[in-house]
């Protein structure tokens, strides 16, 4: 009988990151999916970052050990920089990805990592003894047993097709549902719930009339997600634009009936970001020109993605409706698009850590947990991954603070607000949101990731340098003087100053910019460009990172305050019946977290606060 | 919720004449004091050393106004009430001057302290012992809980919804803000920037003509209001000092003394209370006493409650009727005071205003005063407590929130002139937001994304 320190139950985003982190950190792991071909398939857009957060999430899995963040810096078609006019927190990245070289190469990464084994198969049952998950049990009949599982289904756990009126089961459009193991969840103790989400059309490519599209710029960018550096490719593929017209809304108004949305098909609740066409017409009757971006799908094939034109409509409407946009009148549908129904955990039934509170060494990831997206399943994938394996390990769990990170912020929201809608990361869900930046995603979380055993020697070696590059710039903008000739003053447009200047003081000024500056001092521009980016940031947004300081480490140290796994609140005498109600149901894992329970009054945050900070280190 | 920054709050009961104190608790203790105190020469303190008395000047230093003549001293951390280094300064204990004093060390970077803070600090700081604790924490659960609840369902009435509208405006340019950040390249409109500076200005204007409606003088107010009237020397403040079992009032038999008005806050029967003592209501000449006479009529205008005080040692005179004319339709308590005297009142006459069974008592003698906070509370009724409509601006919390909120918009316009990044000025906008929400009770993060959601097709 084959023993397992960790079992992984998916291929998708969330699936892989957990197998590898378990593996890297030296656990033996078997990683069980339906579909070996499908490894890290790009079930919607073939695109990763794109919306702020996102590429945040990214850069932060990759400082922890991650592998999306390298994985897409070798597999683009082309990478931009979102958002540089808006402010160095919300600069983004957009990698459109060839979808099937992701796949591949995902799936290589896989197949190479020492500790992890890869095995095709069906799961439909987890085993459970005495409240602990001890294996799975396979269609095929045989078992598999491991000291901790994680499960990472996405949308293939009950999940329904559904197109117009036309409903049946599947995961993913021709592949099948995972049925049997709804039912085993359900009976260890697991309260499910239906989510939906959708997908638009792929159109053939020489279908398309390019010359009425316009193509979005192309960039050539020195750095990508990972903090390993990126891949340079030489030709990029751009993606095209064009817009829905009167005539579009028209063929939707008049076929709204067929929409799921509509008919009734689909039960449960969907993404308000990610709506389809149909939702969008329907809120927005007056708007008729809705962007629609056209992105290939990869080298190997001629499939186009139609960004924006989400819709579970019928085949025929879908055809109507591309009939009436410019470039696309005479498109050929590959694929249709669709809605999909999936099961997934109602919340508060798992920790910050990810493991189940019902069933001890069970974990949980990705759209299992509620959440939409390639980035959000990653990092929970990520999260379990490294908190199975610490277990098996005997170590104490890892909880990546809110106050640390989008990762931290996006686990809390699940685990302490929960979520009635699929989950996406924004920036605008963190209070603290200059302090999480693209830039100083390794000096958040760096350590945390050597330490945990994700991130390898050889590229530890490599970050540190990075850091310590970091310092060292940092002391050159904080201990050189402004050179006083004239021809700098007169560039800045600037009168000559009357005292000595540093140049950290010099920078604050919101006309420099680092290009002026790189003439009168070029060895500024032997840093590599995070590094140059990260101290340009921290320096510049000083005084706004200042105002904020005291507030976000005060938060910051409540985070730091722990709460025992079984605490009984009736411990501290006066809580409210309703705020022991609460406190027992979420079982916050620090103070911080207690403190944010949703509905908890003013008295019982201020009981919390004062028997926990003051029993800090007695207890 | 925030226990390591700096608060201050008047530590003694608000009266006229004795001395008050303000204290001044957390890391930023000295540094505030250090910033208003000046020597009797008009100078800094160069070193000011722990446990010493000083004595010296209270000033605005922006201004360069003197607010008080005071003495103060300096218990640094851990030797100090809250263990937290502490300055505590003695004024000349009028309502106006005290209130004054604690606005200047509030805009110099204290918070006000919530009800029950230091001895809360004290506690958490290990400096007060378990049995102690016990009651502090009745106290936190009391106060903090019924405080908050307070605090909005007192929002209505005019004032609010014009800072409803405010609020709403400016979240308007939060969500279009917020929306361009989170969704690029979803064709979000650009930011108008010129005019949404001047839409900025305007309201800081507003915000800045709602600060300067608070009258200097109100009192802090935590508790249902309940105001003492009556005419001239019926016995209000020593009824009031019977109440709270305190010298709070000035008590002499020159009527006319109270010229403004004196609260004290209690608990009565655990219902937190603040009595309002008002000059007695009369016709008068005398310019000053007509200031304390104007403000008792606000104060009854505004009052939840009203004990309305009687002689009984007096047959009812044309000042008393001029009382009585001013209670029409109001929840009023009528309270015959002077009971160890001889009774003259002719209560036949006194029954014709309707104003329910009068309870006799004696402020002197103690006589009644047990029943009469026996009826308070029976006629209070938690329960039925009407929620009044006068405007919030009366708290000086909220005073505080809107001094914050208007800053941040201060510093939002700044960032918007010297091109700042829309991430940056969202840091101030959403901060002006918190401040506004801690009176309203939205919370930014919710507000942000229904706002996004209802204002924009986003989603690709």
């Amino acid at each position: 009988m084959q023993q397992y320190e960790v079992i992984v139950v998916g291929g998708g985003h969330a699936g892989c990151e957990a197998a590898l982190a378990a593996a890297r950190i030296g656990v033996q792991t078997l990683l069980i999916t339906m579909s070996p071909d499908t490894i890290g398939a790009m079930s919607c857009n073939p695109a990763i970052g794109g919306p702020a957060a996102k590429s945040h999430l990214i850069r932060e899995l990759d400082a922890l050990g991650g592998a999306m963040g390298q994985i897409i810096d070798r597999s683009y078609l082309n990478i931009r920089t979102l958002n540089e006019t808006r402010g160095p927190a919300v600069a983004a990245l957009r990698a459109q990805a060839d979808k099937r070289l992701y796949q591949a190469e995902m799936t290589l990464a896989i197949e190479r990592q020492p500790n992890l084994q890869l095995k095709q198969g069906l799961v439909t049952e987890i085993l459970v003894e005495q409240g602990r998950a001890i294996g799975v049990g396979l269609k095929s009949g045989r078992k598999y047993f491991g000291k901790t599982i994680i499960l990472a289904t996405g949308t293939f756990l009950g999940g329904q097709i559904v197109m117009g009126d036309v409903k049946y089961s599947g995961g993913r459009q021709g592949e099948p549902a995972a049925i049997e193991l709804s039912e085993s969840l359900k009976r260890i103790g697991l309260e499910l719930r239906r989510f939906q989400t959708a997908t638009p059309p792929r159109i053939s490519c020489r279908s398309i009339d390019f010359t009425r599209l316009s193509p979005q710029p192309l960039q050539r960018l020195e750095w990508g997600f990972s903090w390993n550096g990126l891949k340079e490719i030489r030709e990029q593929m751009p993606c095209w634009v064009t817009t829905t017209t009167r005539k579009t809304v028209e063929v939707i108004q008049s076929n709204l009936h067929l929409s799921p949305i509509r008919n009734g098909a689909v039960s449960g609740k969907g993404p308000r970001f990610c709506p389809s066409i149909d939702r969008k017409v329907l809120k927005f009757p007056d708007k008729t020109d809705h962007l629609i971006f056209i992105e290939p799908e990869g080298r190997s094939t001629e499939e186009m993605y139609l960004l924006g034109l989400t819709t579970a409509m019928p085949e025929s409407v879908q055809e109507q409706i591309l009939a009436t946009i410019p470039g696309l009148e005479h498109a050929e549908i590959i694929r249709p698009g669709y809605a999909v129904e999936y099961d997934c955990l109602v919340p508060f039934q798992f920790y910050p850590t990810l493991e189940s509170k019902r069933v001890a060494n069970l974990f949980t990831a990705g759209q299992l947990n509620g959440t939409s997206g390639y980035e959000e399943a990653a990092v929970q994938g990520l999260v379990a991954g490294i908190n199975a394996a610490r277990k098996v390990l005997g170590q104490k769990p890892l909880v990546i603070n809110r106050s640390s990170s989008y990762i931290g912020v996006l686990i809390d929201d699940l685990a302490t607000k929960g979520t009635d809608e699929p989950y996406r990361m924004m920036t605008s869900l963190a209070e603290y949101r200059i302090f999480y930046r693209l830039d100083n995603a390794l000096h958040r979380l760096g350590e945390i990731g050597y330490q945990c055993g994700t991130v390898s020697e050889s590229d530890w070696r490599f970050r540190q340098g990075l850091l310590n590059a970091a310092n060292e710039l940092e002391q050159f903008y904080q201990t050189t003087k402004v050179r006083m000739d004239a021809s700098l003053w007169t560039e800045l447009k600037l009168p000559p100053p009357n005292r000595g200047y540093r140049l950290n003081e010099l920078i604050i000024r919101p006309e420099i910019t680092e290009e002026s500056l790189l003439t009168y001092y070029p060895e500024i521009a032997k840093y590599p460009l995070p590094v140059r980016q990260y101290v340009w940031n921290e320096l510049k947004l000083e005084g706004y990172l200042n105002r904020q300081r005291s507030d976000y480490e005060e938060v910051s140290r409540l985070e730091q305050i722990e709460i025992p796994l079984h605490f009984e609140y009736n411990r501290i005498s006066k809580l409210s019946q309703e705020g022991l109600a609460l406190l027992n149901h979420i079982k916050p894992l620090s103070l911080g977290q207690a403190l944010r329970i949703p509905g908890l009054s003013e008295g019982d945050r201020a009981l919390l606060y004062i028997y926990f900070n003051n029993s800090q280190g007695a207890a | 919720m925030n226990f390591t920054d700096t608060i201050a709050a008047i530590a003694t009961p608000i009266g006229e004449g004795g001395i008050g104190i303000i204290r001044i608790s957390g890391p930023k203790a000295l540094s505030i004091g250090r910033h208003i105190l000046r020597t009797p020469k008009s100078g800094l303190f160069s070193t000011i050393e722990p446990r010493r008395v000083y004595y010296g000047y209270v000033v605005d230093p922006e201004q360069e106004v003197t607010l008080d003549e005071v003495l103060f001293f300096y218990a640094p951390k851990p030797r100090s009430f809250t263990a937290e280094d502490v300055i505590e300064i003695q004024a000349h204990g009028g309502t106006l001057v005290l209130s004054k004093i604690l606005q200047q060390v509030l805009r110099s970077g204290a918070r006000l302290a919530e009800p029950g803070e230091f001895t809360m600090r004290a506690f958490i700081n290990g400096r007060i012992d378990l049995v102690q604790a016990e009651s502090v924490i009745d106290l936190i659960r009391a106060k903090t809980d019924k405080a908050h609840q307070l605090a909005l369902s007192q929002l209505n009435g005019r004032a609010t919804r014009y800072l409803q509208q405010i609020e709403s405006n400016l979240y308007q340019i939060l969500v279009n803000m917020e929306a361009l950040l989170d969704f690029p390249e979803e064709g979000i409109p650009d930011l108008e920037k010129a005019r949404i500076q001047t839409e900025i200005s305007q309201i800081i204007e507003k915000l800045q003509q709602m600060l300067a409606t608070v009258d200097e003088g109100r009192k802090i107010r935590e508790g249902i209001q309940i105001t003492i009237v009556g005419r001239p020397n019926v016995g209000k403040s020593s009824l009031l000092n019977a109440l709270s079992q305190e010298e709070k009032a000035i008590v002499t038999d020159i009527p006319g003394t109270t010229r403004d008005i004196v609260d004290v806050q209690l608990q009565l029967r655990g219902i937190p209370i603040v009595l309002n003592d008002t000059a007695g209501l009369r016709e008068t000449d005398n310019p000053i006493e007509q200031i304390g006479i104007q403000r008792a009529e606000q104060s009854l205008e505004q009052s939840q409650f009203i004990l309305a005080v009687f002689d009984i040692s007096q047959p009812l005179n044309d000042e008393d009727r001029f009382v009585l004319q001013r209670l029409e339709g109001k929840k009023v308590l009528v309270v015959l005071n002077k009971a160890d005297l001889q009774h003259r009142l002719s209560l036949d006459e006194l029954s014709g205003y309707h104003l329910g069974d009068p309870v006799l008592v004696s402020s002197l003698t103690g006589e009644g005063i047990e029943r009469l906070e026996q009826r308070l509370v029976e006629e209070i009724g938690v329960g039925n407590l009407q929620v009044d409509d006068r405007p919030m601006l009366s708290r000086l919390r909220h005073r505080n929130a809107l001094e914050t909120a208007i800053e941040a918009l201060q510093s939002f316009n700044f960032g918007l002139e010297q091109h700042q990044s829309e991430d940056l000025l969202a840091v101030d906008l959403r901060s002006a937001l918190s401040a506004i929400g801690e009176i309203t009770g939205k919370n930014v993060n919710e507000e942000v994304l229904h706002g996004i959601f209802a204002s924009f097709c986003i989603g690709k």
